[in-house]
């Protein structure tokens, strides 16, 4: 295969070849929104996607092709799901609901390219309505519980938003919920939708954070760090609670003085009181997703990390280090944004034990935690 | 038949004999000539498995993103030549060896903290019915200890004598090096 970086750099991330808008689907305002962002590209209507996104899998990279089509379709089933989090490993108790399927953007590490392998095209929603109904009905039936819901489990929240307007659908309807948080986050700075619109204290945007060179290296197509924080610092203005997630963080040779820098800077530009979490996870990856990071970015140094496979599967560097790198971002956070909650991504209760000092008994409890931060 | 040609021709030729999956042969035919040709000398000489040939295309393919040595240069580097070349050694002895040397030179770091903790247990002075077994890859941060005994009288006098290195800075500096304190 063909290595992707070759054409990386002349592919842009909203470089859409078309958008198939399913049978139905014309109805919906994400369809309205699409039309107006989106009038150079061809629009057309078939009884039955599932033919065309099919036909991705003899592509030569169906993962790089599932990115240039966008398709509008209804989503079967339920919008809301418990997120998986990891086998083993502390869980902070969060809801996903999946607006869309996969992500114009290509970072070497994404786990989608192995998750999605199979089912590659990039897709939203457009029955909105029916996600919304079914988060009401969930929402109220369980008044006692507060939900944290996030939407970027496999697709970036805001990547697409200037072109389906989701945001400007959604965060009205999370704005008036008493017992609902919804988080977006992002590598992008695609916030213009958002900033018109009153969150009142019930949605927090957030930024998936790295020093500039990983985000040149690694994260293709993503906005670069100062856009983002100029974007999360536009978000604050507006409203917005913030959320930085140093996820995943890699390690090379220089990596401190690069993420302390990152840290600083972030914090110099931020009110730290407006930012409810910031989370920290290493790099993850699988046997199967090395396998397509070795086809699709030959070139990644990301491969050659000194990763042990781990209680979940998971491949991350082996736990001295990685927990070692934990206490190193824990002391510049702390010395930069004292009072910001810390939490670890997809980390079992040892190594929690090993950068604080304790583990939460539970997944409630570390929800919880966040959540007492209101 | 050129030289490559008739490389690629011996690499299919092992590879179909020894069963090994089109994905393995692909990534080995994949390779630059030189280091095609000193991973045949490998397998040749040690006839490793089809887990341990991908084992060894993974972490030579990662040691030259990250240090810039072909697999070539690795192979045909000092210390794996001389334990290649080794008339005492089994061929199975020498694949071990073989193994743990890239290993060690695939993740450096690792198998110095591992060193050093072997090396602290060995300091521990304790007999061999109390062994001290460190996680793989030290993933968990828990060792195991495993006391055998075959009468309570042996029972007792092992527990004694893991209390008293238990109390040792030595016991400590395993934790230490174990949360990467070392
Ligand atoms: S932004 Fe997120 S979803 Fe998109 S390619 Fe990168 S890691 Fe994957």
């Amino acid at each position: 295969m063909t290595p992707i970086l070759a054409r990386v750099e002349t592919r842009m991330a909203n470089e859409l070849q078309e958008v198939v808008v399913e049978a139905g689907s014309e109805h919906s305002p994400i369809f309205r929104n699409l039309k107006r962002a989106l009038p150079h590209v061809p629009f057309t209507v078939v009884e039955d996607p599932k033919a065309s996104w099919a036909s991705l899998a003899g592509a030569h990279d169906p993962m790089g092709s599932g990115k240039k089509r966008l398709f509008l379709v209804r989503h079967r089933g339920e919008f809301l799901k418990k997120c998986p989090g990891s086998e083993g490993q502390v869980c902070c108790n969060y809801f996903v609901v999946n607006f869309a399927s996969n992500c114009p953007m290509e970072c070497s590490y994404c786990y989608l390219q192995e998750y999605l392998a199979n089912n590659p095209a990039l897709k939203v929603f457009s029955n909105m309505g029916d996600l919304m109904a079914e988060a009401d009905r969930l929402f109220s039936r369980q008044r006692r519980f507060f939900f944290r819901i996030g939407t970027g489990e496999i697709t970036d929240s805001l990547a697409l938003d200037p072109y389906t307007g989701f945001c400007a659908e959604v965060i009205p309807f999370f704005a008036a919920q008493p017992n609902a948080l919804l988080e977006l986050k992002t590598k992008t700075d695609r916030v213009e939708g958002l900033l018109g619109l009153s969150p009142k204290g019930r949605v927090v945007v957030s930024w998936s954070m790295n020093p500039p060179r990983v985000i040149d290296d690694e994260e293709h197509l993503t906005a670069s760090f100062e856009r983002r924080l100029a974007a999360a610092r536009r978000c604050q203005e507006a409203g917005y609670r913030l959320g930085f997630h140093f996820d995943p963080m890699i390690e090379y040779p220089g990596w401190e003085a690069d993420y302390r820098e990152a840290v600083e800077r972030i914090f110099a530009t931020i009110d730290h009181r407006r930012v409810a979490w910031v989370s920290l996870g290493v790099l993850r990856s699988t046997p199967g997703l090395k396998r397509i990071m070795r086809q699709r970015f030959p070139s990644t140094r990301l491969l050659a990390g000194e990763h042990v496979s781990c209680a979940d599967g998971k491949m991350r560097y082996f736990q001295p280090l990685r927990v070692s790198m934990y206490r190193k971002m824990l002391i510049w956070i702390r010395a930069a944004a004292p009072a910001v909650f810390v939490y670890l991504c997809m980390e079992s209760k040892e190594v929690w034990q090993q950068v604080f000092g304790f583990a939460p008994s539970c997944e409630k409890e570390l929800g919880n935690q966040m959540l007492a931060r209101e | 038949m050129d030289a490559t040609s008739s490389i690629n021709d011996i690499i299919v030729g092992y590879a179909k004999e020894k069963g090994f999956h089109q994905q393995t042969l692909e990534r080995w035919l994949n390779l630059a000539e030189a280091d095609r040709e000193a991973i045949l000398g490998l397998a040749q000489g040690l006839k490793p498995s089809e887990n341990h040939l991908r084992d060894f295309l993974d972490w030579l393919d990662e040691i030259s993103l990250r240090d810039g040595l072909s697999p070539r240069d690795v192979l045909s580097s000092e210390p794996l030549v001389r334990i290649f070349s080794d008339p005492r050694l089994s061929r199975s002895d020498k694949l071990k060896r073989i193994k743990e040397e890239v290993r060690r030179l695939r993740f450096p770091r690792l198998s110095r903290i591992e060193d050093a903790i072997q090396q602290t247990v060995r300091d521990m002075g304790l007999s061999s019915r109390i062994q001290v077994i460190i996680p793989p890859g030290l993933e968990g941060g828990t060792v195991t200890v495993q006391l055998k005994s075959a009468s309570y009288e042996e029972l007792k006098r092992l527990v004694v004598e893991l209390g008293r290195a238990s109390e040792t800075d030595r016991a400590r500096r395993l934790f230490e090096l174990l949360r990467g304190d070392g």
